[in-house]
This record gives structure tokens, C-alpha cells and sequence, in this order.
């Protein structure tokens, strides 16, 4: 506590809700993130976590409440715009531009802080010619912290699935953000990639010093690494502290184990 | 700037070496040829790039191609005072002349040219219109929308009225209140059918060619007649500069930073617009460079020898033959486009003893390339990329990703 | 007056037609969320069908039909329901053959066969082992007697009977959709096709069924169409492949998906169309329904009885 408050918060989430329909999926959901953070967010299937990525990207607009990104308000803005604004993400079913070569996936990520015109690319004024440079030059450098500099000219849908979850992060990463959110980057990977993707996650944030929202299921991997942890069931919050505390909470252990019916059984379904 | 140079030495010598050298039915096939790439080069810019499925194609054709016709056939009656072609040697026209006396460019060729510009210009004010429902609509709604925007052009065409012609009318017709000068009989004037407002009754205005204004000709462009009388300036050497022109922009814009936008969209428009990709702009950008494209080939085809510019120019036939090139090719291959233009273009005279057969054969090549190969003959790749060559010496062994492809909802 | 009644029932008799093909196309996007474009091509195989079977009937019967003389009533229920079944076959092999390979396909690639599908209709049915590539005239299946007249408005046989025959049919698909064990699955697969194969639903049986249904009720829209204008263009004509698009902006407009919005757009293009034309302009009534096409895809994307709906992601 006493640490976080020299630090500034880099994102600032008050009160926002969003409903479908008659369903409140999001309800009244606030979370701080100081610099350098690395905070889990997780609860049940269903419990809105993505919708909660989906309303800080942009995707869904929020229906109250506001999310200041660097002390700037980017509720309402157009995904892209927020994207600029210093925001970056993942999905959980992964969306790669899968019939691009590796490289260009990440090279497109640079392209939010381009800033040649389209008629200096078709006519490569010297300009263009050297953004274009430094953009694969850093899009190779980002392949490379990944391990993935030998299978750049390979189109992103040939990767093993491991590395496609990789390459999303690295594709993410491109865009220069201030705050990443990883939405289950573990999902899918046995217990020995789990490891080390454990370890690239802290190594990315040393190396690209961002601050990182992380929702995933496996409880491990969040305990692990997360500094501190949010719970949401039903769209609402109903923990927030440090992994030991969210542990021995007992409304966390009756969102999970008091509904027997939800994790285990629809997870199964939707990984067969 | 070198590919461009060589393009205007590959136009050039089409014109100067190629066309005297093979006969003029042959060089006509030759230029269709190259106006078919035009075509199919920016019609991969929206379908194959962005992955908008655009219909009404042959809408910016027409458009492009009467805008420009207007420009050469009023432009020529205003400035020369006839509908003849004014060109040089490039534009290889005037055959009574002899070739010794004509410039390599003629001034007929400065106003054709500007006449191609400005059809492009107007195609892509109607790109950036027709643009903007690809915002909001995807798939297949845009294709219906796109192929309306077709049909809307067409109709619209057809009610324009009968081209003018200018006549010599006496001095006293057209200026009964001015003096008429000495030795000045008659008037090159246009005939307007105008209505009498008082009396209700139909009668001919003579309107001086010299004093008429540019918007009252716009709309007199044949109607469903067709727009003939168009000066014919169109030449393999035009017709492969701008063919040059389109693919390297096309070429350009495919390996920047833009053309990344642009196949991101197609690929994953959510991902995209999560990485920074400003889709909204992109898309109608999309649309205007296309249909600029799309506006000048339709100046080239108005200009053409034994070409009838109509209506029906603007109609989703043609539409669909162009979207047949540009799935043959593969969408979002350039190379692929440009080869799938060359083979549409000559497949008719290789069936022409059984032209009842044509349509019916591409129709099964649609199909079959759609169940057999979903991404055309060369997909996103270009012809010499490593990919394409890889596959093929791989066939009979699995596909890779062929497990993985089309997967996605 | 005589001018808006004699529109109104134009309007009715188009709109009527344009709802039993646009229910093809609905039923279809519904499920497989695609423009089936060949549907306008089997719209005209009813029509081709209808007409030589009745040629084939006149010829074997040694009879010659025309407006004074028609043929008996039964025969024009022969030629819809010999028509109907056929187009249905046709319909089951299109899906079979074509789109069927295709159903894990992108969406676009789906498109792009269906006009493949359609372009090869069209000029397959020009040939001269075929149809030829002439328009014909089919000999007159009804009479053409004055039923009613309201001032100089004459409503005849051919009025009531092309009517009736649409709405019967449109009643008996509402009952089939909303009171039938296939009618469920059919609504089903619609709303989650995953969903619905899991609780073991035949898919492929409902997706099967669905195009022989959209296809017999095109089968009837061409028969209806030929009695109306007796002239058939040929299978590549134009207009055909306009009458289709009319047809889709219909089901565009009334709702995509939505069997009841296919027929409520049906009637809504049908007047305007009509209506246009007889206080407007006549040539123009392509662009008063593509107008309202993009007017509707802008502002109501879900269409008139249709909801909009969020992308998942």
C-alpha cells in the first residue's frame, strides 16, 4: 500500500457497468493500476471478466462509469483510439491476422505510432522508407525476445499454439502500450509451458516496464505471479487484495466451489 | 520510380513495336487485356485487401468512364470545334495523317489525360459515398449494397437525356438581338428541348457551343441510347501506362504499413481495430483508391474503338466478371489478379466457336475453385513469393494448415 | 382514385410475389447466413419448368390454350405442384453439391459460389437443348374473366387466383414453421446451429429440408409470375436476376431470418415499387428499392421485424 502510493496510476477504472439486454453483465466494476503493477482478474466462467477487457478496449461501450488511462478519460473512444491512447491486448480465443507472415503481425502493431502518409509509402519518400526500416527492425527485435526469429516469414495460423498465444503478447507489445491485458495466455498449455510462460510474463514486464492486467484460470499461475488480485462473479466485485487474502476468502471459495454446476463442467465442454 | 519507368517503356513499345507488328484484331484483344487489369488490380485493393466484398465495381467503371467522356467529347466541340481525335503518335489514331508530321503526344492527348483524371476523380468521390456503408454493413449486406449502388448508377445513367451534336444554325437563330458581325453566317450551337413556362408547349433553344456552360451538358450523355461519339484516343500505350500505374500503386501500398492495415482488416477486423488500426478510415480509403482505379480504366474504356459506353456498362454483369478475375487470381494477389485478367480476357476467343459455353465454364470454375482451392489460385501471395512454389512441389502431401484453415466463424 | 386502386392491387400481386421468393431467401439466410443468389435462378426454373410441361400437356392432349380457351383447372395445379417438386429437387442438389462442401467455408467464399451456382443456371438453361435463349409464351392456365369491378378497376380470375395461391402457401410455411416438430428444428439451427446439433438436431436433414422448401415456394413464385406475364424471358435474362434482388431487398427489409418479415417486406417493396411508379416515375423503380435497401441497412440494419444484434468477441 505504502509503495503504491508514490506511484501513479496509469489506469483508473470507476464504476462502470454495461448490460445486454436484460443481463447485467458488468456491474459497478472499479480497479487501480499503478505503474509497474500486475494485477490477476479472475472469477468463474461467465463471471464477466472478458467483457470487462472488452469495455476498457473499447469493444463495448461502457453504460456508466469512467476509465482514465493516464489521467486521460477513454470511455466511449473507438478501440483504436485507445489502442493509441497507450492500451493493448490479447484475446482469449486467440485472433491472429493468421494468413500474414509472422513478422507482419507484429509490424502491424507498430502501426499506431506511424507516421508517414500514404503518399509518401506509394511514392517511398526517404521518410516512409526509414519508419519502415525502424518498424521491422523493432518487430524483429520483439520476434526475438520471444523466440520466435526463425519463424517470421511463416504465416501466423502454422504456429503451434503455444507460440500463436506468444505472438499475440509480442503483437500486442508493438503497439508501445502503457498497460497490457493478457486475457488467459495459459489457456491450453500443459504444465511445463505454464512455467515458462510464468517467467516471460514477469520478463516482459521488467524488459518493456508496463503494467499488466492478467486474467486467467489457472489459480497457480495467477497466486504465482500476481501482486494482487480482483474476484468478479455475476459481473460484480466481490474481492480485491493480495493472493494470500484472496485465497482464505470466503466469498471467493463459495463463487467457485458453492456452484458446482459452472467452472469444471462448461470449461470441459468448451475445450472438447 | 523505376518500375514506373519501365512501365512506360513496356507501354511504349507495346504501342510503337508490338500493335503494327500483329494486326489489329489481335491488338485489340491486347488492350482489353490491359484495361481488364486495371480492373482487376483495383478491384483487389477493396475485395482482396480489406476483405469488403464490393459488387457494383463496374459502377465506378461507368461513372470514371462517362465523366471522362464528357470531358473529351464537349471538351473537343469547345476547344476545336469538332469531335475528332487530336492525338499523336502514343495515341495512334489519325491514320490519314502522315505519321512524319504528327508530335509523339498531340494537345488531343493532354485532354484525354486530364479526362482520365478527372473520371478517376469522380469514381472516387462516389468510392468515398459508397464507402461509408462498409462501416456499418459486413459481408455479404455490402455486397447487396454495392451491387445496388451498380444498378442505381445504371438507371440513373439511363435517364439522362440524347447527347448534343453542334449544328450550324444562322447568326439571327441564336443571337436575334445582337448585330450579326460581317462574314459570320452561321453558329456551332447546341439544340436545348425546352419547355415554355407560360405556354406549356415543348420548342428548340440554340445555345452557342462557345456560351454554354459545363453543367448543361452533364446530363446529356446519351441516356439509354449509350454515349456514342466519344473521341478515341484509348491506344496500348494509355491503356498500359495506366495498367502499369495501378499495379505498382497497388504493389506499393501492399508492402507499406497501410497495406498491413489493410489485409489486417480483412483478416481480423476486431484484432485490428485492438492493435490501433483505424478500420473506419481504412476501409473508405479502401474505396476511394479503388474506385480512382476503378474511374480511370472507365476513361480508358470509354475511349476505346468499337466500344458502345451505356448504361448497362454500369450493371452487375460486369461486375461479376471482374469479381470473377479477381477470385480466379486469388483475393488479395496482385500477380494472381493480373493473371486471372489476361486468361477471362482471352478464354472468350479460345471458346469462340461455342460462345454459349463461356459463362457456363467460368460458373463451374467459380465453384469448384471455391470447394477446392477457398483462396483462389495464388491467395495472398504474389506469384514469385516462396509460398506459392512451395505448395505446389508439396502437392499430394498434406496442405500445411489445410487443418487449421477456414476453421474460424 | 381508379389510379390508387388499380396501384394498390398491382402492389399486392407483385408484393405477393416478391414475399413467396423472398422466403426462400430468408429461411436460407437464417440458417447458413448467406445470400443464396441462386435462388432467383430457381424462381426461373419454375417458371421454365411450368412452361414446358404445360406445352407438353397441350401438345399430348391435342389442344390449343389460350386466354378464351384455357386449360381446365386441374391442369394448373398439375403444372404448380409437378413445378414445385421439381424446383425442390433442384433445390436439394444446389445444396448438396455446391454448398455443402462449403459449410465450415468463410462466409465469402459461400457468396462466391452461390453466384457461381447461379451464373451456371442461367446459362446452362440458355442452351438451345434447353430453353433455349428466346423468351417464350406459356399457354394460358387460367381464364382471364372479371370477377368484381371497382370503378374502372377490373380484379379478374388470374388476380384472385395468383393471391390466393401465395397466401395459401405463405399460411401453410407459418404453420410448418411455428407448429411442426421440423418447423422447431428448422428455428433451431437458425438461432445456434452448434447448439441445436448438440441437443440432436439433424442439421444436415433441417439445412436439406430448408432449401427444398425456399425452392418449391420459388417454384410457385415462377409459376405465378408466368400466369401473370405469359411472356418468360430466358434463363439469363436480367430482369430475372433483378426479380431475385427485389426479392432479397424484401427479405432485407422485413427482417432477415424472419419468415413474417419476409412476407411484411414482401408487400412494403411490392407498393412502393408500385406506388412509385404510378406517381413517380416508372423507370426509375429499381432505385426506389435499392434506395430504401441502403436507407433501411443504415439506420434499421435488423430490418422492420428484425432486432440487431451484437458481435461476439
Amino acid at each position: 500500500m505504502t509503495s503504491s502510493g508514490r506511484r501513479s496510476d496509469v489506469l483508473r477504472v470507476q464504476s462502470i457497468s454495461k448490460s445486454f439486454g436484460g443481463l447485467k453483465a458488468v456491474q459497478d466494476f472499479s480497479l487501480t493500476l499503478c505503474e509497474g503493477d500486475l494485477k490477476g482478474l479472475i472469477g468463474p466462467n461467465g463471471a464477466g471478466k472478458t467483457t470487462v477487457f472488452n469495455l476498457l478496449t473499447g469493444v463495448y461501450k461502457p453504460d456508466s462509469g469512467a476509465i482514465s488511462l493516464s489521467d486521460a478519460e477513454v470511455a466511449g473512444l473507438r478501440p483504436n483510439q485507445i489502442c493509441r491512447q497507450g492500451m493493448a491486448r490479447t484475446f482469449q480465443n486467440i485472433r491472429l491476422f493468421g494468413e500474414l507472415p509472422v513478422l507482419d503481425n507484429v509490424r502491424l502493431g507498430t502501426h499506431v505510432r506511424a507516421h508517414q502518409t500514404l503518399l509518401g509509402a506509394a511514392m517511398r519518400s526517404p521518410f516512409s522508407v526509414g519508419e519502415e526500416r525502424a518498424m521491422t527492425a523493432r518487430a524483429r527485435d520483439l520476434l526475438a525476445f520471444f523466440g520466435l526469429e526463425g519463424r517470421a516469414e511463416e504465416q501466423a495460423r502454422n504456429l503451434p499454439y503455444g507460440d500463436q498465444r506468444k505472438l499475440e503478447i509480442a503483437r500486442a507489445l508493438a503497439t508501445s502500450p502503457k498497460v497490457l491485458l493478457l486475457d488467459e495466455p495459459a489457456a491450453g498449455m500443459n504444465s511445463g509451458e505454464k512455467v515458462a510462460l510464468r517467467d516471460l510474463i514477469r520478463r516482459v514486464q521488467t524488459t518493456f516496464g508496463v503494467t499488466i492486467l492478467l486474467i486467467e484460470h489457472d489459480m497457480g499461475l495467477v497466486m504465482d505471479i500476481c501482486q494482487r488480485i480482483t474476484v468478479i462473479d455475476y459481473g460484480v466485485t466481490i474481492a480485491e487484495g493480495p493472493p494470500e487474502a484472496i485465497q482464505n476468502d470466503p466469498k471467493v471459495i463459495e463463487a467457485y466451489l458453492g456452484a458446482p454446476d459452472e467452472p469444471s463442467v462448461e470449461q470441459g465442454v468448451a475445450r472438447a | 520510380m523505376l518500375p514506373l519507368l519501365i512501365g512506360l517503356v513496356f507501354a511504349a513499345v507495346m504501342q510503337l513495336v508490338v500493335k503494327p507488328n500483329i494486326g489489329d484484331y489481335p491488338a485489340k484483344l491486347v488492350l482489353d487485356i490491359g484495361i481488364a487489369i486495371s480492373l482487376a488490380v483495383s478491384l483487389t485493393m477493396v475485395n482482396g485487401f480489406t476483405g469488403q466484398f464490393s459488387m457494383g465495381h463496374a459502377g465506378f467503371l461507368a461513372v470514371g468512364g462517362y465523366a471522362a467522356g464528357i470531358v473529351t467529347y464537349y471538351g473537343s466541340q469547345r476547344i476545336w470545334g469538332d469531335r475528332a481525335t487530336h492525338g499523336g503518335i502514343l495515341s495512334g489514331r489519325p491514320l490519314a495523317i502522315d505519321p512524319a508530321t504528327l508530335p509523339l503526344v498531340g494537345h488531343g492527348d493532354w485532354l484525354f489525360l486530364a479526362a482520365l483524371v478527372v473520371g478517376g476523380l469522380v469514381a472516387a468521390l462516389l468510392g468515398f459515398l459508397v464507402g461509408l456503408p462498409s462501416l456499418r454493413l459486413k459481408g455479404d449486406y455490402l455486397a447487396i449494397v454495392t451491387l445496388g449502388f451498380g444498378e442505381i448508377v445504371r438507371v440513373m445513367i439511363q435517364q439522362t437525356n440524347a447527347t448534343l451534336k453542334p449544328q450550324d444554325i444562322a447568326w439571327e437563330e441564336v443571337y436575334p438581338a445582337l448585330p450579326r458581325p460581317a462574314g459570320v453566317e452561321a453558329v456551332a450551337s447546341y439544340a436545348f428541348d425546352v419547355i415554355d413556362p407560360a405556354t406549356k408547349l415543348g420548342r428548340t433553344v440554340y445555345q452557342a457551343v462557345s456560351d454554354t456552360p459545363a453543367w448543361d451538358v452533364l446530363t446529356h450523355v446519351g441516356g439509354s441510347l449509350g454515349f456514342t461519339g466519344i473521341p478515341k484516343y484509348t491506344s496500348l500505350f494509355w491503356v498500359y501506362i495506366v495498367a502499369s500505374i495501378t499495379i505498382f500503386a497497388a504493389f506499393r501500398l501492399k508492402q507499406s504499413t497501410f497495406g498491413r492495415a489493410f489485409l489486417s482488416i480483412r483478416e481480423d477486423e476486431v484484432a485490428a481495430e485492438a492493435m490501433g488500426v483505424n478500420t473506419t478510415r481504412y476501409k473508405v480509403w479502401a474505396f476511394v483508391i479503388s474506385a480512382f482505379f476503378a474511374g480511370v480504366a472507365g476513361g480508358l474504356f470509354a475511349h476505346t474503338l468499337g466500344v458502345g459506353l451505356s448504361a448497362e456498362t454500369a450493371g452487375f454483369l460486369k461486375s461479376f466478371d471482374i469479381i470473377i478475375m479477381v477470385v480466379l487470381g486469388g483475393l488479395g494477389s496482385i500477380s494472381g489478379a493480373v493473371i486471372a485478367a489476361v486468361v477471362v480476357t482471352v478464354l472468350p476467343e479460345a471458346l469462340r466457336d461455342i460462345p454459349q459455353y463461356r459463362l457456363i465454364i467460368y460458373a463451374l470454375a467459380l465453384i469448384l475453385i471455391m470447394i477446392f482451392r477457398p483462396k483462389g489460385l495464388l491467395g495472398t501471395h504474389e506469384i514469385w513469393d516462396r509460398a506459392v512454389w512451395k505448395r505446389v512441389r508439396r502437392r499430394g502431401g498434406s496442405e500445411p494448415g489445410k487443418a487449421k484453415g477456414g476453421s474460424s466463424p | 382514385m381508379d389510379t390508387f386502386l388499380q396501384t394498390l392491387k398491382d402492389a399486392l400481386a407483385i408484393g405477393s410475389l416478391y414475399a413467396l421468393i423472398a422466403l426462400g431467401y430468408t429461411m436460407v439466410y437464417g440458417i447458413l447466413k448467406f445470400i443464396n443468389f441462386a435462388h432467383s435462378d430457381v424462381v426461373v426454373l419454375g417458371a421454365w419448368g411450368s412452361l414446358v410441361l404445360s406445352r407438353w400437356l397441350e401438345a399430348r392432349t391435342g389442344s390449343t390454350w389460350t386466354t378464351d380457351t384455357p386449360a381446365p383447372a386441374y391442369i394448373g395445379l398439375l403444372v404448380l405442384l409437378a413445378a414445385m417438386v421439381f424446383c425442390g429437387l433442384v433445390g436439394f442438389t444446389i445444396e448438396r453439391l455446391a454448398y455443402k462442401p462449403l459449410r465450415k467455408a468463410p462466409r465469402l467464399n459461400v457468396l462466391i459460389t452461390a453466384i457461381g451456382v447461379s451464373l451456371f443456371l442461367q446459362n446452362t438453361g440458355q442452351l438451345e437443348s434447353l430453353f433455349g435463349n428466346r423468351p417464350r409464351s406459356i399457354p394460358a392456365l387460367l381464364p382471364d374473366q372479371t370477377l368484381v369491378s371497382i370503378g374502372r378497376v377490373n380484379v379478374t380470375t388470374l388476380d384472385v387466383v395468383g393471391l390466393g395461391t401465395a397466401v395459401a402457401l405463405m399460411v401453410l410455411l407459418e404453420w410448418l414453421v411455428f407448429h411442426t416438430k421440423m418447423g422447431r428444428a428448422m428455428r433451431a439451427v437458425s438461432h445456434n446451429t452448434t447448439t441445436a446439433s448438440l441437443m440432436g438436431v439433424p442439421v444436415n436433414r433441417v439445412i436439406s429440408f430448408t432449401f427444398v422448401l425456399g425452392s418449391m415456394l420459388a417454384a410457385a413464385g415462377g409459376f405465378l409470375w408466368s400466369l401473370k406475364y405469359q411472356q418468360i424471358g430466358q434463363t439469363a435474362d436480367t430482369s430475372w436476376t433483378l426479380l431475385g434482388l427485389k426479392a432479397f431487398v424484401a427479405a432485407v427489409v422485413g427482417g432477415i431470418g424472419n419468415v413474417r418479415g419476409a412476407m411484411v417486406g414482401g408487400l412494403a417493396i411490392g407498393s412502393l415499387e408500385m406506388f412509385g411508379c404510378a406517381y413517380y416515375k416508372s423507370s426509375m423503380a429499381d432505385v426506389y428499392v435499392f434506395g430504401v435497401l441502403i436507407v433501411v441497412l443504415l439506420f434499421r440494419p435488423g430490418g422492420i421485424l428484425g432486432k440487431a444484434t451484437i458481435e461476439k468477441v
